[in-house]
Formats: structure tokens, sequence, C-alpha cells
């Protein structure tokens, strides 16, 4: 391939151009996925960098803008500029690569956008065909939508964490990663994206306005819990089991970690109790209904332990699925990555970046194979392409480029 | 101009089931395409069955949660154990542009549905398949639950206390995320079709697309050969301090406080009127307070065990940090801010009871999203077979008093 060529112009969605003014996680993850399929996504940072630049992991904890991988990992196969929007002439080029866009993608808090004036309303005066996608912790309206938030206080917003994870009295917990970001970031994808695809449809360009805790409050909580609640005042919290209703049902000590031990139906039990070589106390007639292995599930956890600390976890995985039951090994990082399974289906790939080197990188999230997606090209070094896109898409003189350079304002 | 949903006219046919596959529907239902779901009371979906019931009373089309994560998509009733049903289901994918799918890998050949089935009555048509882990691999018959196919991808062995053991999530985060995922999915084989005529067959593995939230420490893994573990409500790349959930009066009352910046300390500091502990210079950075993260987390939680939650969220809000109080369910209804943006709607259900769901979750401002009930079983079959398939009505007659529209 041409290296002058933007990587990112074959695949589902090439001849979209999609700006990419968000920091940290939700909005660039967002924009990765348009950039994952084809879209020409142009990153607009601030001159000091996006904020993920200033979190590691870095290689050997060494600080570096340069070498994030969080930063790395949400900006895959993007062109990156700088721009200082809070100056007029940063503001102004910032409006030029808007009119050239279909999608905007950002993550700023509200009163922010508008403090630059770089609200929906007065982009829409300039681009109405303009797709705005504004992805934050509670959304554009509502009480808390001015209230400073990061992903850890959204996801503690939706009644996910004191319903679903941790045990009783002792705090709620989110999941070890960007939760609510990363749930905002697929919510706002998707109905981004249809609100491009439609615009001839509605009438023209409009902004998704996606509240990361919103989004989880209702598809994931709701879903499950709103119902009951409204009809019958009915509600529950986080027992610190998988699943209370039935046994085994939660996550379980092995030999060497932990697997996720699930066997509800009668099918699935036998299956299990035939991969434990079938143990005098499993053929208990009372252990045969679900429900009365979850009234003595402590005890059944017991009787399970010699056997589970006397077999490494994908071994017990592996007897139990062929058993017909659905028992899962927890991965850790390491062996999710050399699972022959993803290495099967070729989802890692490796990238050279130029100050991080070669480095293997999650790959496409799905695949589609008549215009396979995925990252390709490394996550651009600050203001990389500054040349390329105010040079070649808005037609600044080099000198010109060098000026607002020179005035800090890229 | 008028203003139409984004979707309008785009056909889809759902055979996804339980959750995930449903949402998939969902997610295009509310955008404003005409998903037609495909199910049987020849064999009921057992969320058709789970209670709560609407008014208490048990029957697959009065399970409140069951219309809650299906509202969006439509009900077509056909036994697919039949070849004239099959037979019907195919006569509806001709007129069709995506297919739903979430079975296990060759399922939907087996019921003669696969993709090159399809291709031959719809040849641009879409098929979407979201296995657990996709279409091929050592681990494509892998049989999971939602609540543990996030095992296979890491994200378990991430959530506990700090330094403890995996920690169970008790419902399947990933069903949602995997099924609005797919939604977008969908969407890209959609444009990709405007632009070029073709459609495809999308392998859509949950266990891939929910990897993608553990890229922070698949990257510490990938440059540091780190191998990550619980850390309670920590910051999950160790950049913020102090970043936690903190105990508030009451019983299960908590708050969770995020500090982005020295400024936002500085106004915490502030807020808890400068205690002594507080203004050890070393603090004053986020490398000294990650140093000694546990012990501000306990001084931060002796503080806040005596306040009220919202009312000390909002007093931290007004200082400019970030804080929000651990809402329960018992919160949802409500809470100002779901209020103040209907996140959960109460909707007339077409049996006569009223049920209350959730809501469009994302505002589009031109063209929002109009959510009705969960689907009647069968709802739109009059609507499938004599609309759209243009039956002769005592043809659909027949077929209805056979059980294959049934």
């Amino acid at each position: 391939m041409n290296k002058d060529m933007n990587p990112a112009q074959s695949g589902a969605l090439a001849g979209l151009r999609v700006i990419d003014f968000g920091q940290g996680v939700s909005a660039p993850h967002c924009a990765r996925l348009f950039a994952d399929y084809g879209a020409d996504v142009i990153k607009v940072e601030p001159p000091e960098g996006d904020a993920a630049r200033r979190s590691g992991p870095y290689p050997g904890d060494i600080a570096d803008g340069e070498r994030s991988g969080l930063y790395f990992f949400h900006n895959t196969n993007k062109r990156g500029v700088t721009c200082k929007v809070e100056h007029p002439e940063g503001r102004r080029l910032f409006l030029d690569l808007v009119k050239q866009a279909d999608v905007l993608i950002e993550n700023n808090l509200p009163r922010q956008m508008r403090h630059w004036k770089l609200d929906y309303a007065t982009l829409a005066e300039l681009n109405p065909q303009l797709v705005m996608i504004s992805i934050t912790p509670f959304g554009q309206t509502g009480p808390y939508s001015e209230w400073n938030g990061y992903d850890l206080n959204a996801y503690h917003l939706t009644g996910a964490s004191a319903r679903y994870c941790g045990r009783p009295g002792e705090m709620p917990l989110e999941h070890g990663t960007f939760s609510a970001d990363y749930f905002g970031s697929v919510t706002a994808a998707a109905w981004g994206l249809a609100a491009v695809f439609g615009r001839d449809m509605a009438g023209g360009g409009q902004q998704v306005d996606v509240s990361c805790a919103e989004a989880i409050a209702a598809a994931f909580v709701g879903g499950q819990n709103i119902g009951g609640l409204a009809q019958d005042g009915r509600w529950d919290s986080r027992t610190g089991v998988g699943m209370p209703l039935g046994a085994p049902a939660t996550i379980l000590p092995c030999k060497d970690g932990h697997v996720w031990m699930l066997a509800l139906e009668v099918g699935q039990w036998r299956g299990l109790r035939k991969a434990m070589g079938d143990p005098e106390w499993a053929a208990l007639d009372m252990f045969d209904d679900m429900y009365s292995r979850a009234q003595n599930a402590d005890l059944i956890y017991e009787l399970m332990r010699d056997w589970l600390m006397s077999h490494g976890k994908m071994e017990i995985m592996e007897i139990c699925q062929a058993a017909g039951c659905p028992v899962t090994a927890v991965f850790t990082i390491d062996e999710a990555v050399h699972h022959p399974h993803l290495q099967a289906r070729d989802y890692f790939v490796d990238i050279e970046h130029p100050a991080l080197g070669r480095l293997s990188c999650l790959g496409a999230p799905f695949k589609l194979p008549a215009c396979p997606g995925g990252p390709r090209a490394p996550a651009p070094l600050l203001g990389q392409h500054n040349h390329d896109v105010y040079g070649g898409l808005l037609g600044l003189p080099a000198a010109e480029i060098e000026r607002l350079h020179a005035l800090g304002i890229l | 101009m008028t203003s139409k949903l984004p979707l309008q006219g785009i056909r889809v046919i759902n055979f996804g089931w339980v959750w995930a596959g449903p949402v998939v529907g969902q997610t295009l239902g509310f955008l404003g395409a005409e998903v037609l779901k495909i199910e049987s009371r020849a064999r009921i979906d057992m969320t058709r069955n789970l209670p709560p019931f609407a008014e208490g009373v048990p029957g697959p089309d009065r399970s409140l949660s069951n219309h809650a994560c299906w509202a969006g998509n439509g009900s077509v009733t056909v036994d697919l154990k039949r070849a004239a049903g099959r037979d019907l289901v195919m006569k509806l994918i001709a007129e069709a542009d995506v297919v739903i799918e979430n079975f296990g890998p060759g399922v939907m050949e087996r019921m003669g549905f696969g993709y090159a089935a399809l291709r031959a009555v719809r040849p641009d048509i879409i098929l979407f398949s979201m296995p657990a882990a996709g279409l091929y691999g050592p681990l494509d018959h892998v049989r999971t639950y939602g609540l543990s196919l996030t095992s296979l991808t890491g994200l378990d062995s991430l959530v506990g206390y700090k330094d403890g053991p995996p920690i169970p999530v008790e419902n399947a985060y990933s069903d949602p995320f995997a099924g609005i995922f797919g939604g977008f999915a969908i969407l890209t084989a959609l444009h990709h079709r405007r632009r070029t005529g073709e459609g495809q067959h999308i392998d859509f593995s949950q266990q891939e697309a929910v990897m993608q939230m553990v890229g922070p420490a698949y990257m510490d893994h990938a440059l540091n050969g780190r191998v990550g573990g619980p850390r309670g409500n920590e910051h999950p790349t160790a950049a913020l301090a102090p970043h936690g959930v903190f105990p508030c009066r009451g019983d299960d009352r908590w708050i969770a406080i995020a500090t982005g910046s020295d400024a936002e300390w500085k106004a915490l500091v502030h807020a808890m009127g400068t205690p002594q502990w507080a203004t050890d210079p070393a603090f004053s950075t986020v490398a000294g307070r990650l140093q000694a993260i546990d012990r501000i987390h306990a001084e931060l939680g002796r503080w806040t065990q005596d306040h009220d939650d919202r009312a000390l969220a909002a007093r931290l809000q007004e200082a400019g940090v970030a804080a929000t109080p651990v809402l329960k369910v018992a919160d949802l209804l409500d809470d100002p801010h779901y209020r103040a943006r209907g996140t959960f709607i109460e909707v007339r259900h077409p049996l006569g009871f009223r049920e209350t769901i959730y809501g469009a979750y994302v505002k589009l401002s031109r063209t929002p999203a109009e959510v009705r009930p969960g689907p009647v079983m069968g709802q739109d079959n009059d609507r499938a077979f004599l609309e759209i398939l243009k039956l002769p009505p005592e043809e659909y007659q027949r077929l209805k008093e056979d059980r294959v529209i049934y």
C-alpha cells in the first residue's frame, strides 16, 4: 500500500468522514469502530494531546505520551491532528473540518462544548447533514448533565453494581475495566451509524445524545428489573454468588485458577456428575433438582472441592463441555491471548508503531467476509497528520500551517 | 421535509432468542426497521415465562422482563419443526433485508436456513450470526450462558476485590452489550450493501466483541507481559487516585468518587475541610496519591460514612468533584435524572394491562425513537402473511388451523 494513502479507505464504511473530538475511552473507541470498518477518521486533539496519552500502560511503566497503550488501543486507523479550539483561529479550522465531515464523535461535557461554541445548534447551521454523536456519562439533558463524571461514576449510577456485583455488605463493584465507557461506545456506534445511514429518510443530520449511565440503566439493569419494581415494588441486591436460584452456578477455585461452574438443567447436572467420575454424594435424588441444589449450594460446593482442586481449569472445561455441561475456564488475559481458538480465528493483528515498535493488537470485533475490517494502521503520533489534513483536505499552504504551529494553535 | 425514522424501509427477520438476539432486533426496531421475530407456541422462549408477570398472572404474554428486553421486535408465530412453516419463513426472508440468529453454529443450516439457502431466495441478504465464540475455530461449539461467556474473554479475571479471587457478575452484561453492538455490525453491512449491492454473512463472535472491553488490560499484557487481576473499583490503568466507592450513611449506601486531576483532588480536600492527613505534600501529585491509595481510600471512607450519599454527591459536584451516589435498583424509577430523560416509560400492553419498560435510552434530536410494548405472540401474523406474502385468506386460515402458523 502506498504509504501516503490513508490506510482506512477500504471497508464497509469507506467514503464516510468522521471527526473524533474525544478523549479517553468512550468517544475514541466509538470512532475506532468506524475506523475499523473503513471510515476516514480524523482525530482532533488539543495541543497537549488526548488525556489517554497521560495514562498507561506504557512499556516498562515509563510515562511517554507517544507510548501509551490506552491511547494506542483506541486510536488505530486514524489520522491525527492537533487544534486549539479555544483560540479563534483554531476554532475556525475545526469548523472547516466539521463542514467536510459526515460524523462528529465527542465526549466533552455539554457545558464545555457550549463554552467553545461548538454545540450542536452551532455546528448544524454550518453542516445540516452532520451527525453529531455525543457520548457523556450522563447525557446532554437532565439534572446531572452538568455534573463532572468519569466511567466509574456513570457505572455506579445504573444500579448494575449494587444489583449484580460484589458481596452483600461490601462495596459494589465495577468490572475492572471501563465498562460504562464501552457500553456507551457501542451504543453510540449503533445508533449513530443508523442516523448516518438514514440521513435521507430522516431529512438530514442530527445529534445522537448517549448517556453511558442511561444506556446501562435501561438496557441492562432496567430490562431485567424495572417492570417488577414499578408494578410490585420488588427489587433485589447482589448476592456475591453467580445465580442464587440454581446451583452449581458460580465461580469456583480449582487447581490452577478458577472455573465458571454452571450445571442447571438436568442433562447438564448429569454431565457434570459424569465429569466428576460419578461421586456417591451427587447421586442423591434430591440433587436432581436445581432448586434443591441451590438450597444446598454451600454443601455442594464443599463436596466438589476435592475434585476441583485436583484438576486444572482447561481440563475441567474440556471434560465438562464434552459431557454437555456449560462450564468454562476463567481465562486470564494471558490464557485468552494464547488460546488456540482465537489464534485459529486470526483475532490478533501485529501493527508497527513508530514509538512502540511492533506490537500485537486485538483485531476486528466482528468479521465481515465481504469487506474485512479491523486495525491496520497504528494510532497517530501527536499532530502527525497536520500537514496531510490541513494541507490536503483544507488546502492550507505549508507556510500557513507553520504560522499556526508557531502560534501554538496546532 | 418529513422526518422518518432512519431505518424505515428495512425489514428484518429475527430468529434471535433469550436476550442477546432479541436486543439486536430491538436496536434496529427502535431506529425504525420493521423487525419480525420468529417464534412459536410449539416451543416458547423461556424468557417469556420468567416472573414477575403483569398483574401477577403467569403466562407467556405477561413476563415484564421479557417485554422490556424484546420491545422493538414484532412477533410472527411459525412452527419451524414443520416443513410448511419453514417454507413460510423462507418466503418472508425473500422479502427481507436482514436475518438475525443467535443459535450455535450449524443450527440454521440444519433448519434449511444456511446462508447459501438464504441467498438463493434473496441474493443480497445480510445474515447476522452471533454464536458464543464465532462460526469456526476449536471452540466453535462451546456452551456458555451469557453470564459466563465473559470468562472466555479474560474479563471475569479482572472483576473482584483488590488482590482477591474473581467475583461473578450476576447477570449477562454481555447480552445487551453484544446485542446493541450487533446492531452496529448489521449497519456496517447495510452500508456496504448500499455501495456495492452485495450482502454477506456476518460472523459475530460474542467472545471477540466483548473482548474489546479488556483492551486496556490486553495492552498491558502486550507491552509488559503483565497479567491483570481484580482491583476493586480502582482505576483500570492506575492513572487516577483516589478512584473508588465509599460507604455512606444508611443501609447499603455508597458514593463513587473519582479525581481526574490535581485540581479536582484539591477541591475534594477543601470540601472535606482540609483534614490533616490530606495535606501531606506527597498527595499533591497523582503519582504520590497512587502510591498511598490504600491509605487515602481508607481515610476517605471514614469521612464519607457519616454522610448521606445524595447530599454528599451534590455537594462534591458543587465543588467540581466527580461524585455520584451508587444507585440500587430501588432508586431507578424515582431518580430525578432518569425521570427527566424519560429512561423508563409506562406503556399500555395490547392485552390491556399497564407495564413499565425502558424507553429510547438514546436521544435522537430529529427522529426520536418511538417505543411500543414488547410483542404479543403472533401480533404481526396478519401483516406478515396477508400484507407481505399476500396469502389468500383461506390459506392463511388453514395454516393457522393446522398449527403451522402457531
